[in-house]
C-alpha cells in the first residue's frame, strides 16, 4: 500500500512540475548537497584542444557579497581544470558605492587567485558603473567606454549599452567593416533578447544593435543585466546569452514556456566557459554547485 | 453628375484624411528636425554645452593627468579633484544655461514626436521605477555613483543634438539632465521632458 502512495507521489509530483520547475528543483537540491564547497574535479564538457582561445563569461557580478567570493573561487577551479586566462564582463561589475575600498572587496579580492594567476579580464559599463572605471587598469578598458581587441582570430567588441551614440554606432561600423577575423563576439550589459522576469529584452538596444549584427557578422554576442543565465535561439544566425548571474540570482525569473530560450538557469549563480577551436565555440555554463546547466557547440557564421 | 460629385468628395475627403496621419504620425519616426528656427536653437544649445565641454577640459589640463590605466585610489583622487575644480568654477551656474526655453521647446518636440502615446507612457513607467531617487536633480548637484544610470534610449539619442564626450544626456523620471560624464555634476536639466 505504502509502496503504491510513493508510486502516485512520484507520478503527481512528475506531472505536475514542467521541466524547467523541475531542473530549478534538480539545482537547488544540488545546491544544498554541496553547499559546504568541498572542491571536486569539475565536470568540463569542452574539447580543451591544445592552443585553443579559452574564456570565461559573467557579470552583475560586482555586489561584494560572499556568494561573489564563492563563485570566484569555483572559477579558479576550473581555471586549473580548463585553463582560460582571459574573462568578458558584461557590466555591473561594481555595484553600488565605488571607493578605492570597494574597487578592492567587489572586484580585486572575489578575483584575487584569477588575477594571481594571470587571468585578463576586460570589461564592458552596465547602469550601475560609472564611466570613469574605463581607467581602472584591472579592467583593460584603456580609457575607452568601447574598444576592440583580438585573441588568436578571435575579435571581441566591448561595447557600452548604456550610451549608444552616433559616435559610438559609427566607431562600431567602422571596426566591423575593417575586420579581417572570422571570429567576431560582442559583449555589452543591455540584453536585445533576454526572457528575464525584471528588465526582458531591450527593444531599444535590439533596434539599433541586432541590424548592425546581422550586416557585419556577429556570430555571438553576451549581455547581462537580468541576473539568470539564458541561451537564446539563434536569431537571424546570432546566438544571444545572458551572463548575469555572477554576484547575485533572481530565483524563478525566466519566463516559463518564453519562445525565445533555448536554455536557462534561474535558481543559482553562474558563469560561461568557452572555448573556440576552428570554425567552433563551445560553451559551457556552470552553476555556483559545479554543476553543468548548459552546454554545446555553436558553428560561426558565415 | 451628383453620383461623380459625391465620388470626388469622398476621394478628397480620404486623401485628406490620409495626408493628416501620415503628416501626424512621428514623420521618419525621429528624423532630425533641422528645418529654419529649429537649426538656430539646436546650433545655440550645442555651442553652449560646448562651452561646458571645453572650459572643463581646461580644468581638467589643469590636473596631474589620469593614466589609462590608473588604480582605485588614483580614480578617486582625480574625480574629486575634478569635481571641486569645476563647482568652484560653476558658482553662478543657474538652470537654463544650456536648456534654454527654447531649447527645451525644441527638446520636447523632438522626444514626443519619437515616442508618440503609448510607447512614451511606457518609457516614463520604466524611467519611475529606475533606482534614481536619490539624484538631486539640481544644477550643480551631483549625480550620486550610487544611483543607477538608467541606459539612454539609443534611437532618441540618434535625434537628439549630439552632445561632446565629456557630457551625457540622462532621464531621471521626467527631468532631462546634462551631465558631467566623470564628475558627475549636473551641469543643466530640464523639467518635464517627457510629458
Amino acid at each position: 500500500m505504502r509502496r503504491v502512495h510513493l508510486v502516485l507521489f512520484v507520478l503527481y509530483f512528475t506531472l505536475s512540475v514542467t521541466p524547467a520547475q523541475f531542473s530549478s528543483i534538480a539545482q537547488s537540491l544540488s545546491v544544498k548537497a554541496t553547499a559546504p564547497t568541498k572542491a571536486r574535479i569539475p565536470e568540463i564538457t569542452l574539447p580543451k584542444r591544445e592552443g585553443s582561445l579559452r574564456v570565461v563569461v559573467f557579470g552583475d557580478a560586482g555586489s561584494g557579497n560572499k556568494v561573489q567570493y564563492e563563485l570566484g573561487r569555483v572559477m579558479e577551479e576550473y581555471r586549473q581544470s580548463f585553463g582560460f586566462d582571459l574573462a568578458l564582463l558584461t557590466g555591473d561589475n561594481i555595484l553600488g558605492k565605488k571607493s578605492p575600498l570597494d574597487m578592492k572587496n567587489k572586484f580585486e579580492l572575489p578575483y584575487k587567485s584569477l588575477l594571481d594567476s594571470g587571468v585578463k579580464f576586460y570589461a564592458s559599463l552596465g547602469n550601475h558603473d560609472t564611466a570613469i572605471e574605463r581607467f581602472y587598469a584591472p579592467f583593460n578598458m584603456d580609457g575607452e567606454e568601447y574598444y576592440r581587441f583580438e585573441r588568436d582570430g578571435v575579435s571581441f567588441y566591448a561595447l557600452n549599452s548604456n550610451y549608444l551614440d552616433k559616435k559610438q554606432l559609427d566607431w562600431l561600423v567602422d571596426q566591423l567593416e575593417k575586420d579581417k577575423n572570422a571570429w567576431r563576439i560582442a559583449f555589452f550589459h543591455h540584453p536585445p533578447f533576454s526572457s528575464g522576469g525584471t528588465h526582458g529584452s531591450n527593444k531599444e538596444v535590439r533596434a539599433i544593435l541586432h541590424p548592425l549584427f546581422v550586416k557585419y557578422g556577429i556570430d555571438v554576442a553576451f549581455s547581462g543585466h537580468d541576473h539568470v543565465y539564458e541561451r537564446v535561439k539563434p536569431q537571424d544566425g546570432i546566438t544571444y546569452f545572458i551572463a548575469g548571474a555572477g554576484g547575485g540570482i533572481r530565483r524563478g525569473d525566466l519566463r516559463k514556456g518564453s519562445r525565445i530560450t533555448a536554455a536557462g538557469f534561474d535558481s543559482n549563480l553562474s558563469f560561461i566557459l568557452l572555448e573556440f577551436v576552428g570554425d567552433e565555440m563551445h560553451f559551457q555554463a556552470i552553476s555556483l554547485a559545479r554543476t553543468r546547466v548548459d552546454s554545446g557547440v555553436i558553428k560561426r557564421r558565415d | 453628375m451628383r453620383i461623380r460629385h459625391v465620388a470626388s468628395s469622398y476621394i478628397f475627403i480620404l486623401l485628406f484624411t490620409i495626408s493628416i496621419t501620415v503628416a501626424g504620425q512621428s514623420p521618419s519616426a525621429g528624423a532630425v528636425d533641422n528645418s529654419g528656427a529649429n537649426k538656430v536653437i539646436r546650433t545655440v544649445f550645442e555651442d553652449r554645452v560646448r562651452q561646458y565641454a571645453s572650459r572643463r577640459e581646461e580644468l581638467e589640463r589643469e590636473l596631474p593627468p589620469l593614466a589609462k590605466r590608473a588604480t582605485a585610489e588614483e580614480l578617486a583622487a582625480h574625480k574629486s579633484a575634478l569635481l571641486e575644480k569645476v563647482l568652484s568654477d560653476r558658482t553662478r551656474a543657474v538652470r537654463g544655461n544650456i536648456f534654454t526655453p527654447a531649447a527645451e521647446r525644441m527638446i520636447r518636440a523632438i522626444i514626443v514626436r519619437h515616442y508618440p502615446g503609448r510607447t512614451r507612457v511606457e518609457l516614463k513607467k520604466e524611467l519611475s521605477e529606475a533606482e534614481t531617487k536619490n539624484v538631486p536633480v539640481r544644477v550643480n548637484g551631483i549625480y550620486p555613483e550610487t544611483a543607477e544610470l538608467v541606459e539612454m534610449p539609443p534611437t532618441l539619442l540618434l535625434v537628439l543634438p549630439q552632445l561632446p564626450d565629456h557630457v551625457r544626456y540622462r532621464f531621471v523620471g521626467t527631468s532631462l539632465l546634462i551631465v558631467d560624464r566623470d564628475s558627475h555634476l549636473i551641469v543643466d536639466y530640464m523639467a518635464n521632458a517627457l510629458p
